[in-house]
């Protein structure tokens, strides 16, 4: 880490990678790829100088957040740039041959057979119209020349090979019948088919499950190890990297940052953005009132040859020489190269904590009436009373028998997987859903009825904020405009006076009030979820609904948004329901959480309180598949609870967690519905399992027992 | 599946027995009485009275109704006043013509239609795509007698290498059969084939733009492997539905076109009908042609449940 070997002049590129050194033995070299994509706008530049070896069993990450050009690069590997993509220099080696110098059906040849490939979303990636056995089977029969019915029995060995129990009658379902862990593995079966060297995993487990994904990600390292695959593991999480790579390579505005063995790379980061990256991740052993580090600014589109380092209008540390000139990757003798002139020098400095002094804390919830009030919430979709016997149905239980209450200016986070329910209790609580059973209350008055009847001045009083910050804003209006209409609904009728308004909520979500003018595609993810916030604060509300309002941001820009969140709470006194599938997102922002599992509350209880033994046996789950960074310091890993594959939660009585549930007791979880055991201090867990025996496992973090 | 079918056939029987009620309800509010114009236009008030009793025309509507489905049950379509003969097998001659008509007519807007479509998506924004496009508009826009009118005065009256009209059965022999085919189908295709090229080239860009796509060329498979097993299966979806209706729509008669080349098939035999106030060969024409275009769309819906495995393996028990 101590002697930084500069390669190449920092002023003219050299064409030397800096891993020229273990090229004779990779199996994958990267050598100076540029790749250009053409847009109306220009061209931009999706990867430039980007240059990288991965050897025989070794699993890179490459991480990076959007438009960081990671999956461009697994896309020229493939071959599969499309038309707007386009190859501008450097060599692709695999197994010493370059790629480019190869026909295209040479290449075609080497795909799916000696370099397989597993995609992000498994359902989009699997044709709904054929089986997902005929699937497996087509690169066996392209490239081994199988007939199909010789390759029936191998399919059937590899869907076993990736832990699919029935693999018969798996392979003739088709992939809509199959659950999102269960497509996965078929993709992973496809890929492994006609052993290849080489897997290029492009964010193989990000549309899965918590749980889910700790299984795919323990499937994808044993399989590794077992064939002695090399991998290319494209991922902006970082915990998931932590966990599968054994080397990592930091891609930033198309260039490669950073690189080098995980455990120093993520441990002991050197260049600026990766400090930022790994300080930016929300960490459950964090304190609650601790504010987030974040990287100010955004990606920009890049156009044209760099003249100053990529990273510069972002970083804390950024001085004159790293506006004039652009940088070059140095290499040290560990292997480990970055690309930052000041490495050296800024070698133990960390990424600038943000100030929490200025931050006014909370008053403490107050102990009145509650803001808002469920009891014995039910929802169900998709019944149909009918004549015709064949055409009843009995519809989904979505949401069942749940109450709780949120006191003014709480926070209460809702944790679950997708089709648990959550984002039908936040609706319900907007009666933006009409709820089949159960009561809302809002401020002592029944939401769902005075909705009904009219009653803006609830609505104004309780807002949303959606994970999906695109598809929430109308394309056609801009900023101000979609800012204006709820300001008239809620009673503002000079236009002086709403610009006024507007300009002053956008300043209050740290936008410049010009951005009134400007249409949602002119912003970045992060500034549109601004605009979203700054739209429902506009109504002047107590009460927020936030369904995954940080879901689809990157991991700098989360930070962000989530001490803005965090910020408005403190000083307008609002109250969340904050509904997330990442419960390390949670402990940072809320009070109190309830952990819930088909339509169900499982557990709920202050956030520290849910964080530390006793647990549910879902919730234990779910926090020790949390994936983490924590280098070899922190002791070994502890012991992963994997649950089964999501299944369709049985109906009927009984616990709805019992069909994946590792400690199931036996006939009482089939029968009877767990009782609602209290452990302290408003601490709930509903569970058949005696809460001292719950309270006999050991804390998923060790490490919290010493922090409080 | 089966559940699904057999409730789709319990539907199409309600909407047939409606329709039916429909069409005798319509033709009797027809202007013009039926007796007198049997009777002929100076018959005395005596013979009119006889044909109205003769014919039952008297009695109350929903006796005449009741008399009229029954004897449709029965296969009695009735008798044409016109022709003075039974209409079912007036009827099922001009069907049987339609019938040809239609399905040579799909048969080359499918093989056409869905090739161009193809084409035109593979090669997205290049010289076949654009000519492809522009060929369908002009298809589109321009009237199908236009074209009937071009094609009978160039193929038909000036190079005289086909009959300008008319039909001959197959008996006659296959060249005059044909021939007599050549022109009408090919005007009657002209736009359909606009049509389904333009649908299946907008699907299929669709399509090749899934991540399954994208996966099946990351396997390593041959480009046309791709397009046909992992595209076109997929993208013939939305086609497969117009194709279905399109037939139902041919079997049901095109008049302009059975017009302008005197084609004796559904469409011709409606209009003479409704000329001569024809009213049982108004009714029975009208409900054939309601059963037929029923019939296709049910057709259309069981080929899409079928090529579509959600709704097949998701129908079944719903």
């Amino acid at each position: 880490m101590t002697a930084l070997v500069p390669l190449s002049a920092a002023a003219s590129p050299d064409p030397t990678p800096a891993s020229a050194t273990a090229s004779a033995a990779a199996l994958l070299e990267v050598r100076n790829l540029t790749i250009n994509y053409a847009s109306p706008r220009g061209t931009l530049r999706a990867a430039s100088d980007v240059s990288f070896a991965i050897r025989p069993g070794e699993v890179m990450g490459l991480v990076g957040e959007s438009g960081s050009g990671k999956s461009t690069v697994a896309m020229a590997i493939l071959d599969l740039l499309g038309e707007a993509g386009r190859i501008d220099g450097g060599e692709i080696l695999f197994e010493g041959t370059d790629l480019r110098r190869l026909s295209a059906a040479h290449r075609r040849r080497l795909r799916g057979d000696r370099i397989a490939a597993v995609f992000q979303d498994p359902f989009t990636s699997l044709n709904p119209a054929l089986t997902v056995g005929r699937q497996i089977a087509e690169p066996l029969v392209q490239h081994k020349g199988f007939t199909a019915r010789q390759a029936a029995p191998r399919v059937e060995e590899l869907l076993a090979e990736v832990g699919i129990r029935e693999p018969r009658r798996i392979a003739q379902s088709y992939p809509h019948q199959l659950s999102g862990g269960m497509q996965q593995r078929v993709l992973i079966a496809t890929a492994l088919g006609c052993d290849p060297k080489l897997l290029i995993l492009d964010e193989p487990t990000t549309a899965l499950d918590v749980t889910v994904e700790a299984r795919i990600i323990e499937l994808l390292a044993g399989l590794c190890e077992s064939h002695h695959l090399s991998a290319l593991f494209v991922s902006h999480n970082l915990g998931i990297v932590n966990r599968i790579c054994n080397s990592v390579c930091v891609l930033y505005g198309s260039e490669v940052v950073e690189t080098g063995r995980t455990r120093d790379v993520l441990a002991r980061p050197v260049h600026p953005y990766t400090k930022g990256l790994v300080a930016a991740l929300p960490r459950i052993t964090t304190d609650r009132r601790h504010r987030l580090s974040s990287i100010p600014g955004t990606v920009s589109k890049l156009s044209g040859a760099s003249e100053s380092c990529v990273f510069a209008p972002r970083c804390p540390f950024a001085e004159e020489t790293c506006r004039r000139l652009p940088q070059a990757l140095r290499g040290d003798a560990a292997g480990n190269s970055v690309r930052c002139w000041k490495a050296e020098a800024l070698a133990g400095t960390p990424w600038p904590e943000e100030s929490t002094a200025s931050r006014p804390q909370a008053a403490p919830p107050a102990r009145s009436a509650p803001l808002v009030q469920v009891d014995a919430l039910r929802k169900v979709f998709g019944e149909r009373r009918s004549i015709l016997p064949w055409l009843r149905r009995d519809g989904t239980v979505a949401v069942d028998d749940v109450s709780f209450t949120i006191q003014r200016g709480e926070v209460l986070g809702v944790v679950g997987e997708s089709g648990s329910g959550k984002s039908t209790i936040g609706r319900s609580l907007l009666a933006l859903i009409e709820p089949t059973a159960g009561t809302v209350l809002f401020d002592g008055a029944d939401f769902v009825k005075q909705a009904k009847e009219g009653d803006r001045d609830l609505r104004r009083r309780a807002q949303l904020v959606f994970q999906n910050s695109a598809a929430s804003l109308n394309p056609r209006k801009t900023v101000g405009a979609a800012m204006e209409r709820p300001l008239v609904l809620a009673g503002r009728q000079g236009e002086a006076e709403r610009r006024e308004m507007i300009a002053a909520l956008l300043t209050r979500v740290g936008l410049p009030a010009a951005y009134a003018d400007r249409y949602p595609h002119e912003l970045s993810g992060g500034e549109r979820q601004r605009v979203n916030i700054a739209r429902a604060l506009a109504t002047d509300p107590e009460f927020v609904v936030c369904d995954e309002a940080v879901s689809a941001l990157d991991v700098s820009v989360q930070a962000n948004i989530l001490n803005l969140l965090a910020d408005l709470r403190d000083e307008l006194g609002l109250s969340y329901l904050f509904i997330t599938h990442d419960i390390a997102v949670v402990s940072h922002i809320a009070d109190r959480v309830l952990v819930v599992y088909g339509g169900t509350i499982c557990e709920e209880g202050p956030i520290g309180r849910v964080l530390r033994p006793p647990y549910h046996p879902y919730t234990e789950a779910l926090l020790s598949a949390v994936p983490r960074l924590g280098g070899a310091e922190d002791g070994p890993e502890p012991e992963r609870i994997l649950l089964e594959d999501s299944t369709a939660p049985p109906g009927g009585g009984g616990c709805a967690f019992r069909g994946r549930c590792p400690r199931k007791l036996g006939a009482i979880c089939d029968e009877r519905a767990p009782p609602v055991q209290t452990a302290a201090d408003g601490h709930r867990i509903a569970c058949h399992i005696p809460l001292a025996e719950l309270a006999e496992r050991a804390s998923v973090f060790p490490e919290l027992a010493a922090l409080h | 599946m089966l559940l699904y079918t057999l409730t789709r056939l319990a539907y199409l029987a309600m909407v047939l027995v409606v329709m039916s009620i429909l069409v005798f309800l319509v033709t009797q509010a027809m202007p013009g009485d039926v007796a007198s114009m049997i009777a002929g236009q100076f018959a005395s008030k005596e013979v009119i009275d006889a044909i109205t009793v003769k014919l039952g025309l008297d009695q109350p509507l929903i006796v005449q109704y009741g008399r009229w489905a029954a004897g449709i049950l029965q296969g009695d379509l009735g008798r044409s006043l016109v022709l003075e003969q039974p209409v079912a097998p007036i009827l099922m001659e001009a069907l049987s013509r339609s019938l040809v008509l239609a399905v040579v007519a799909l048969a080359v807007v499918t093989v056409i239609g869905i090739g161009l479509g193809v084409l035109a998506a593979v090669r997205r924004g290049r010289l076949a795509d654009q000519m492809v496009s522009g060929v369908s508009y002009l298809g589109i826009a321009v009237p199908d007698f236009f074209w009937a009118i071009v094609l009978v005065l160039v193929f038909g009256s000036y190079l005289k290498w086909l009959p300008t009209g008319g039909y001959a059965p197959l008996s006659d022999g296959f060249v005059p059969w044909a021939s007599h085919l050549v022109l009408p189908v090919v005007t009657l295709v002209l736009m359909l084939i606009a049509r389904i090229a333009r649908l299946t080239r907008s699907s299929m860009i669709d399509v090749l733009q899934t991540n399954y796509v994208k996966y099946a060329r990351a396997k390593g498979l041959p480009e046309k492997v791709v397009i046909v097993r992992h595209a076109l299966r997929n993208a013939l979806l939305p086609t497969i539905t117009v194709l279905a209706i399109d037939f139902g729509l041919i079997l049901g008669g095109v008049v302009v076109i059975e017009t302008v080349f005197s084609f004796p098939g559904m469409g011709r035999l409606l209009l003479f009908a409704i000329q001569r106030h024809d009213l049982p060969l108004i009714q029975a024409t009208i409900l054939i042609i309601s059963t037929a275009y029923c019939l296709a769309n049910l057709t259309a819906d069981l080929l899409y449940a079928f090529v579509n495995p959600k709704i097949r393996h998701g129908m079944g028990n719903a």
